[in-house]
């Protein structure tokens, strides 16, 4: 997905562009680009995001000008494969978004008969297309063009010199928004309306040829009307597609997460990473690095490691490895970034490179910085991520570990078989964590009471209390501790009362005995206890204040479900508590800086 | 018309157990809830601009239609705190509706021919069809094109004319729909103060789901209007004949013999030595192993199917895991729901995240409720409650 802007009018075009493009970010925000033309076209692209873009970008003069924010599909995220794409000549201009499946043929052709590309994207096909149609009427030149092209595509076209802009859809959307002496064209009506709230909407096949008064649309080269329609409803509620926070359309997207990403690995005949290849010398050791709540995907990654492959795993905070870690020539080494940008571990893998180590990053943005240092990347395929809390990701970067591990286990087959049946089976399982919402929510009310939260668990879900903990304090402000249930009668007992509540995940491990008899000690602190507990354990029902109970999962899975019920608690818990759950304060999605 | 309001919230207490975690509308079928083949069919209409009345599960809707890009249509979500009527619902979306619209439930299956005329009919309008079991329906009672007023599930009547619940309408229908919860109500009031409502017949598609093997009728119907296209890996030496669709990432093993129309989902795993008959539906990340044999079915996403099966007009939902040797048969049986008896030819209704041990067997009718476990070797029959042990 991507997103395509334009504009003409009788403002300066840059700015306009620059604020269309950023609502449109949410389609991807990998590399970006505008175009304005007044006597000739400029363009200025790279891959950066928009607010980068901003800074970044010289002042372009002209009152015509197109946009582009990209999420790579055909060839990596870089400037040249950035959007606007021009024709040799460097007077024709294109966005696009969409997919042409027949570029490959039509590149070769338009080599052979010389035109000179500049990037590997599929859209570059479309600006030389036009050009070698173009007599002198760009709207035939288009029809021509888009006649050759087999696939997806909403385009914008312009011309140096000339005062219009030309628009045409199949398959992907397109609006144009109608102003004053001026017009706007976008993927979507929420790019535009904080100008405008007059749209006609262009259907399938519609070529639109746009200037500052008038907006001609024709379909089969015949004119045709297309109603103006008033938007009443805000930018941000369409984006969310109905869900009132972003996290919480993150959170609901898990089990479509979890199943694309595995239908991928699963069916690909190879495995998805060479593992035997970061071995060198046959290094018994691994190190994961990461930050934040990659952090705790690692610390998850440990005890999978730890199970499956049966060797020895340092999981480090990759900000605190820069200043005193040492790395082992050899030894392989994991690090987990959503965005690949966290200026934190990125610091960490060129150390890790220098000092000789074949690193892995596993990363959700196609391209990114983390993508061009490591030697092999592994790709989630979360999809962009706008909550600055941190959910599918998470998921996402724990099936990675999970795939790849169970690819290299050293255990015995039939238990290798049952655990990959059972990793099919997470998309209903977290399926089921979210149908119990409603349960959950009235949990988070009762939590929202209180100033102080503990979170314990012990094992594989130790790590998962410290996330459950990440997750409350980041977006509901309430103070949180994640802890080992073994450690809390070393310190943070002197802290329990009946105003301490704890948040205790049961596991059906080796770790239950000793989870149950940490929840006996907590209660005779009087501390209220809400236990997440798997179905069929009623261990703990009379000893727990209120229980959230998630469906069984071997227990090794148990991460995934114990996550997805904590996410939602901390997001019912912020929402009681009148938060601005999407953008908490303070907080920035990606940190790229130390 | 450019708008259409989409009744979206209810529930389907009837079709429980495969109800009770989805709405009515996300039924699958095919690889797709009944309620995008409802927008497909007015998007291939123009109509572009919906109103999604939600309510039931509502996150599930969000979550596959997202604001509707992918199928080429501008979604408005409405939320129905509470399911109390049609009218109720449609008046929540007083707001967002423009001058005319259509209204229609979105769990009844159409196809784009069925409203392609009604589409341009001028309001009110409402679109009757023919059909042999009224009583269960509204009739419609017309005289020269135009409706006199609607009886709602009358006990006899010669008239099998029905309301198909689909509807041209203006803004003016606000006006009378306090009190009034469902909208032949409404209507009727509005012939009372001497309004005009015209009646449109339609021979086109139009099918109602009621109760739980209605769903393999639906199945059948959809399937016979399916394109091949197959995605995915099929190894050499699998036999794929009639109209197949298969998913990208799906790995069909050797030996496996599919005879369409079919429809297999994405990133499943089947065979080898499977067979799967007309008219069966498989949905997403579904494993069989080797030695079953699946005909006239739907399957859920999720779902693993273990060695030796026979699975014969049945309904499986998402997240069932079957060890081996199941056995669910198809025969002519009488199924109690509600209190009435109806005399159906099905094999087993499974209801999600059921896991069943090795060689078990259901009998015809048998429906089994969401969540249960049953051991080895057990037959199963009647009715089970959701979250059932069969020890």
């Amino acid at each position: 997905m991507c997103g395509i802007v334009g504009y003409i009018g009788d403002k300066q075009a840059q700015p306009v562009l620059l604020d269309c493009l950023s609502l449109l970010e949410y389609r991807g925000y990998d590399s970006c680009g505008i175009a304005v033309s007044s006597r000739s076209i400029e363009v200025y692209k790279d891959a950066i995001r928009v607010a980068a873009l901003k800074k970044a970008a010289p002042k372009l003069s002209g009152k015509i000008g197109i946009g582009h924010t990209r999420w790579a599909t055909h060839g990596a995220p870089s400037q040249l494969n950035a959007h606007p794409h021009l024709d040799c000549t460097g007077r024709i201009a294109v966005v696009h978004n969409g997919i042409i499946n027949n570029y490959q043929q039509l590149r070769e052709q338009l080599i052979g008969e010389g035109h000179s590309f500049t990037s590997e994207t599929d859209t570059e096909v479309i600006p030389h297309l036009i050009e070698k149609h173009y007599q002198g009427d760009i709207i035939k030149a288009v029809e021509a063009a888009l006649a050759e092209i087999d696939g997806s595509y909403a385009i914008i076209v312009m011309v140096a010199g000339e005062p219009r802009l030309v628009a045409a859809r199949k398959d992907s959307p397109m609006v144009i928004g109608i102003g004053d002496r001026e017009k706007f064209i976008a993927s979507d009506v929420p790019a535009i309306l904080n100008f405008t709230n007059r749209v006609i909407y262009l259907e399938d096949g519609d070529i639109g040829v746009i200037t500052a008064d008038s907006v001609k649309v024709k379909q089969h080269q015949a004119e045709v009307t297309r109603t103006e329609n008033k938007i009443s409803w805000t930018i941000e509620d369409a984006q969310k597609s109905g869900y009132e926070h972003f996290m919480l359309k993150e959170i609901h997207e898990q089990p479509r997460v979890i199943r694309d990403t595995l239908a991928g690995w699963m069916s690909a005949p190879e495995p998805i990473l060479d593992l035997e290849a970061v071995r060198d010398n046959g290094a018994e050791a691994m190190l994961m690095l990461a930050c934040g709540t990659s952090y705790h995907a690692a610390l998850v990654g440990k005890y999978i490691v730890q199970e499956l492959l049966k060797i020895p795993v340092r999981a480090e905070l990759a900000s605190e490895f820069n200043y005193y870690g040492q790395a082992l020539a050899g030894t392989m080494a994991i690090v987990l970034t959503q965005s690949g940008e966290t200026a934190d571990t990125l610091r960490a893998m060129k150390r890790l490179k220098e000092a000789g180590c074949r690193v892995v990053a596993i990363t959700n943005v196609v391209g990114s910085t983390a993508s061009r240092i490591a030697d092999q990347t592994i790709y989630t395929r979360a999809g962009p991520e706008i909550s600055v809390a941190a959910t599918k990701s998470f998921i996402a970067q724990l099936m990675a570990l999970y795939w790849i591990m169970l690819s290299y286990a050293k255990i015995d087959a039939s238990r290798l078989s049952s655990l990959t049946a059972e990793l099919r089976q997470l998309p209903s399982k977290v399926q089921e964590v979210l149908d119990n919402q409603d349960r959950i929510a009235e949990c988070a009310k009762y939590l929202a009471g209180f100033k102080d939260v503990f979170f314990m668990g012990r094992g594989i879900n130790y790590p998962v209390a410290l996330e459950g903990a990440l997750k409350l304090k980041e977006i509901s402000y309430l103070h949180a501790e994640g802890y080992a249930a073994g450690e809390l009668k070393h310190g943070p007992f002197a802290l329990l009362g009946s105003k301490t509540p704890v948040v205790a995940i049961v596991a059906q491990d080796n770790t239950h005995e000793p989870i149950v008899t940490s929840i006996k000690e907590i209660k005779a602190r009087h501390s209220p206890v809400l236990a997440v507990v798997p179905e069929g354990d009623d261990s703990v029902e009379e000893l727990a204040d209120s229980v959230i109970v998630v469906p069984q999962v071997e227990p090794l899975f148990s991460p995934v479900v114990n996550t997805v019920a904590l996410q939602l608690l901390a997001y019912y818990t912020a929402l009681q508590r009148g938060c601005p759950i999407d953008f908490p304060r303070n907080l920035a999605k990606s940190v790229t800086v130390e | 018309m450019k708008q259409a309001v989409i009744l979206a919230a209810g529930e389907g207490q009837r079709l429980r157990p495969f109800t009770a975690t989805k709405p009515k509308v996300m039924l699958t079928i095919a690889d797709k809830p009944i309620l995008g083949y409802v927008i497909e069919s007015l998007a291939k209409n123009g109509i572009r601009k919906i109103v999604l009345v939600v309510g039931y599960r509502k996150e599930q809707v969000f979550d596959y239609f997202g604001s509707g890009e992918q199928l080429g249509v501008e979604i408005t979500y409405i939320t129905q705190e509470r399911q109390l009527g049609t009218a109720h619902a449609l008046a929540q979306a007083k707001s967002a509706v423009e001058a005319e619209f259509l209204a229609l439930p979105g769990d009844n299956l159409i196809e784009a021919a069925t409203i392609a005329r009604f589409a341009n009919l001028k309001p009110n309008a409402v679109l009757v069809k023919r059909v042999d079991n009224p009583i269960r329906y509204g009739v419609v009672n017309i005289e020269k094109g135009t409706v006199k007023g609607i009886v709602e599930k009358p006990r006899e009547t010669s008239n099998n004319v029905i309301n198909t619940g689909i509807y041209a309408l203006t803004r003016e229908i606000f006006d009378f729909i306090e009190p009034e919860l469902d909208i032949p109500d409404v209507l009727n009031k509005m012939l009372a103060q001497g309004r005009i409502i015209r009646a449109s017949e339609t021979d086109g598609t139009w099918l109602d789901i009621v109760y739980p093997w209605d769903i393999l009728n639906l199945n059948d119907r959809v399937l016979r209007q399916i394109t091949a296209s197959l995605g995915g890996t099929i190894e050499a030496g699998v036999a794929v004949k009639g109209t197949v669709v298969v998913g990208k990432d799906t790995v069909i093993r050797s030996n496996s013999y599919i005879a369409g129309p079919v429809v297999i989902g994405s990133g499943c795993d089947i065979g080898p030595n499977v067979c799967i008959q007309s008219a069966t539906s498989i949905g997403d990340n579904v494993v069989i192993a080797p030695f079953t044999q699946i005909k006239n079915s739907v399957i859920g996403d999720d779902v693993n199917l273990g060695p030796g099966c026979v699975i014969q007009d049945s309904v499986i939902d998402k997240g069932v895991v079957i060890q081996g040797n199941f056995t669910a048969f198809s025969s002519q049986t009488e199924v109690k729901v509600d209190d009435e008896y109806h005399q159906v030819t099905v094999g087993a209704m499974l209801g999600e995240g059921c896991r069943l041990s090795h060689g078990v067997v259901a009998h015809p009718g048998a429906i089994i409720g969401n969540y249960c476990q049953i051991q080895a070797m057990k037959q199963i029959s009647g009715r089970l409650p959701d979250r059932s042990l069969v020890i």
